[in-house]
């Protein structure tokens, strides 16, 4: 899409695309002392900042899968961008879910079914319910002076542009450099190779997606499977082990106050 | 374009939106204070981490990216559950969710955060009549308007 921008180095774009990108995540972290044009010249930084990443995109193969791929990353990394200056952490967790409907949209775009359906079901199921369940017990009415301050906005905003400019160059780099990426996939043997002049276009892994992943899963990686099925079991161990050894102590704090405000 | 161009350029677009997950949730791992928005923040990352495997194992034809995601999925949900417990104590101890409430906990030579101008709540400011001046105004003790009984 550079083709948009002549008089501009892509380099360029992604040098201001990161600045704004900054710029308008500082200027929408909750601070104190925040005002409405402050908020309206962040939301269009970041617009801005969206517009120049984009701009630095590759074209993809045609204008459908190019236009679905495109909406679905827009759909994750902007509710991913509300997420964190969302100041109500309800509406963080609400935007989070919806990020992972964008995200669930990319691994579907990129051919991964199963992977698609599990991050939903797994995610904004069962972890976003769980946080969510956590929030309402835990949230104060109204909202907390916490969520209305951050840590060092400025700073946390220049370390993740410096870290998105670092990355987004290595890609580009790394992308672009043809002997990396004419590798033809390890699954094609050399018959079908030669049969298919562009392997890397086509999705080799497209037939009987779920069922090759499943038999990968428990053929190729059984012990990790294993190994995560122990994980699980410990965690849930842990957690029950944790929620009663902390009212033991809470219990016994509570008994010390108790005894100490008595003398 | 090309077909042969692109599956790479698939691959660069997707590592692309993984970067950038990532880079917000290190934002927000940074900046945000409330721990539930800080573990939202470090799923943000997982998130990031997701897509850029996915994208990896369909550029090299290989289903190893995609179990390592399932794996990611699985300690995602075992790290919840510790950490909200956790998460849970600590607001049973101080009554907040917030990270600087545990401030006690840094190293001796840095100094303590303390807020300054925080705003007492969202609701817009009541807005008192003018009225005439009269009489002298009482000089204000700026720095103890400032402050703050806690963090």
């Amino acid at each position: 899409m550079t083709g948009l921008l002549p008089e501009l180095s892509p380099g360029l774009v992604l040098a201001g695309a990161v600045t704004a990108a900054a710029a308008s995540l500082w200027l929408l972290l909750p601070r104190s002392g925040e005002s409405r044009a402050a908020r309206w010249l962040g939301l269009a930084l970041g617009a801005a900042a969206l517009a120049g990443l984009v701009a630095t995109g590759r074209r993809l193969g045609g204008l459908g899968e190019e236009a679905v791929f495109l909406t679905v990353a827009l759909v994750a990394v902007i509710s991913g961008a509300a997420t964190i200056v969302t100041r109500s952490p309800v509406y963080s967790a609400i935007w989070f879910a919806l990020s992972l409907t964008g995200v669930s949209g990319v691994l579907l775009v990129l051919g991964a079914q199963f992977l698609g359906v599990a991050t939903i079901v797994v995610y904004a199921g069962a972890i976003l319910v769980m946080f969510l369940f956590v929030l309402m017990l835990a949230q104060p009415s109204g909202l907390a002076p916490y969520d209305r301050v951050s840590n060092e906005p400025l700073l946390s905003a220049v370390a993740g542009a410096v870290l998105l400019g670092l990355l987004s160059l290595a890609i580009g780099r790394l992308t672009s450099d043809t002997a990396c990426c004419a590798v033809a996939p390890r699954a094609a043997g050399p018959a079908t190779q030669a049969a298919a002049p562009a392997p890397s276009a086509v999705d080799p892994l497209a037939a009987d997606q779920v069922a090759r992943l499943g038999g990968e899963l428990f053929g190729r990686h059984l012990l990790a499977v294993e190994v995560a099925g122990v994980l699980l079991l410990v965690a849930l161990i842990g957690a029950i082990a944790a929620v009663a050894r902390g009212e033991a102590a809470l219990e016994d704090d509570r008994r010390l106050a108790a005894g100490g405000g008595r003398r | 374009m090309t077909p042969l161009a692109a599956a790479p350029a698939l691959l660069h677009d997707a590592l692309l939106v993984g970067a950038i997950l990532f880079a917000l949730g290190l934002v927000g791992i940074l900046a945000r204070r409330n721990l539930i928005v800080m573990f939202l923040s470090a799923e943000l990352m997982l998130q990031g981490i997701s897509v850029s495997l996915v994208a990896w194992s369909r550029h090299h034809g290989d289903f190893g990216g995609q179990v390592l995601v399932i794996l990611v999925l699985t300690v995602a949900a075992c790290e919840a559950a510790v950490a909200l417990v956790f998460v849970l104590q600590a607001f049973a101890r101080t009554g907040r969710l917030d990270a600087a409430a545990w401030q006690s906990l840094r190293e001796a030579t840095l100094p303590r955060a303390v807020d300054h101008a925080l705003p007492a709540s969202d609701a817009a400011p009541p807005r008192w009549p003018r009225l005439s001046t009269a009489g002298v105004e009482p000089a204000a003790d700026e720095e103890a308007a400032l402050e703050r009984e806690h963090v």
